[in-house]
């Protein structure tokens, strides 16, 4: 029997469909059995951050609908063949899908597989009901802007409100140099705001722009510092236990390796 | 050769009796014989419905009193099965190919769009990824073709498509579906043809002969 996570945000652009990629991909490279699900129905992004756009034939939409065997919907990873991406409908809109279908598929799904990982869309309307259907625990993301932090803040009040208890916060596009000059909202800060258990810390990188573009989650990526984060979120999800400051500790060395070597 | 007027085709519903043009005598002898001739066989099988000649309502009625009375199949008509099936039947495609009905699109065609048509499709405009044509006919696109294209939609394998610059998501035509490399290739050079070739969708230049 699996278990289904959704990773919502509530604010659009903090990065919940290159998390749900990374985590699936970090999952699924741990050996386990993983389905990504596409719930932003009409704005799919999933596939293409996965390179899986070409290969898509049915979506979530034919599924529930039963034009097609859940079976025939799930796409192959073409790197991990424990790895399968459910993608959403393109030429459809949010209310073709139904939470109580979403909560059947996710039933259905969680007999196959041990992760089932759902794209939340942006908004808090009935994309998100969707989305949250099915799901038994949240992970939330957020940017350290105070507008991404306040949406988040309004998003663990919906999923408490749902029954979705003790959602897990990961904070994306932390750039360490401006959080130590006072320019960024720090960590401490934002988990004093939210009062949710902290899962993980993704740095702003480059490579997050470069992976997304070919298709290639970052996580994949030995070299990135981005990866690494995604590597250590995977972990923590396994239940294994990676120090919070690990991350903290690591990117500070190797910045500072970075201006040594390319002396900025 | 009674015994070719009806022949029992199995799918996952149950079966279909397909059945060929002929006065109905010949066709009730030969749908007794051929059940009598694996009768254990088809004992509590499921028939979905009747394809081919058409029969009257009185024709059927005998037709279903045979098959559930004397050999114990149950008959369970379904409107629906009995739609697909005509859709896909090898007589009812779209053979306007060479002349039949077109829809001419004078816009780029978006993310999101989906364009259904029972013809030739003919954008005068780009297609974007994310966006869908589907036509039972041929598409032509002039401009670029690059969300995904299904010529040829209810079985016709000579439907073509075809752009000014072909790079597709994926390419469908009638039942065969192929889709863009994985690797960036590089990019056509002047405007593409795609068509079936051995179950294959094969790719060439257009080059008009002079």
């Amino acid at each position: 029997m699996g278990e289904v996570i959704v990773i919502t945000s509530g604010k659009g652009g903090v990065g919940k469909t290159t998390t749900t990629a990374n985590i699936g991909t970090g999952l699924a490279m741990e050996g386990k059995k993983v389905v990504v699900v596409d719930a932003d129905i009409g704005l799919r992004n999933l596939d293409v951050v996965l390179g899986l756009e070409n290969r898509i034939v049915y979506d979530i939409v034919d599924v529930v609908e039963k034009v097609c065997r859940l079976k025939q919907g799930l796409i192959k990873d073409k790197r991990f063949q424990n790895l399968y991406l459910l993608p959403a409908a393109q030429t459809k809109d949010k209310t073709a899908v139904s939470p109580e279908q979403m909560q059947e598929l996710c039933e259905e799904l969680k007999e196959i597989f041990d992760y089932v990982i759902i794209d939340c869309p942006a908004g808090i309307e009935q994309g998100f009901q969707n989305a949250i259907a099915g799901a038994e625990k949240a992970i939330v993301v957020t940017t350290p802007e105070i507008s991404a932090v306040r949406d988040a803040d309004r998003i663990i009040g919906l999923l408490e409100a749902k029954g979705l208890y003790n959602p897990k916060l990961i904070i994306n596009r932390i750039r360490h140099d401006m959080v130590k000059k006072g320019d960024m909202m720090n960590i401490d800060d934002m988990i004093d705001i939210l009062a949710i258990e902290l899962l993980g810390v993704v740095p702003d990188d480059e490579s997050i722009v470069i992976s997304t573009n070919k298709g290639e989650p970052v996580v994949t990526d030995e070299k990135a510092l981005a990866g690494k984060a995604y590597r250590n979120i995977t972990q923590r999800i396994l239940g294994k236990e990676v120090p919070l400051l690990d991350l903290e500790v690591d990117e500070g060395v190797l910045s500072k390796l970075k201006k040594f070597i390319f002396g900025k | 050769m009674n015994d070719s007027l009806i022949e029992f085709k199995g799918n996952k519903e149950g079966l279909l009796v397909h059945i060929r043009e002929g006065s109905f005598e010949s066709i009730k002898i030969s749908l007794n014989k051929k059940l009598k001739s694996a009768q254990n066989f088809f004992k509590g099988g499921k028939v979905i419905g009747f394809k081919g000649r058409t029969l009257t309502d009185e024709e059927k009625k005998e037709l279903k009193s045979i098959i559930e009375d004397q050999y114990g199949l149950l008959v369970n008509e379904t409107e629906d099965i009995k739609d697909k099936e005509t859709n896909t039947y090898e007589d009812n495609y779209f053979k306007g190919i060479e002349e039949g009905r077109t829809k001419f699109l004078k816009t780029t065609l978006r993310s999101g769009q989906r364009i259904e048509y029972d013809g030739n499709v003919v954008v005068l405009g780009d297609v974007n990824p994310g966006s869908v044509i589907v036509a039972t006919g041929n598409i032509i696109v002039l401009g670029s073709l690059r969300g995904t294209a299904h010529a040829g939609s209810n079985g016709n394998t000579e439907a073509i498509v075809a752009a000014f610059n072909l790079q597709p998501t994926q390419l469908r035509i009638a039942n065969i579906i192929a889709r863009s490399p994985d690797n960036e290739i590089s990019k056509p050079l002047g405007p593409e043809i795609a068509k079936i070739n051995n179950n294959n969708v094969l790719i060439e230049p257009y080059l008009p002969k002079k």
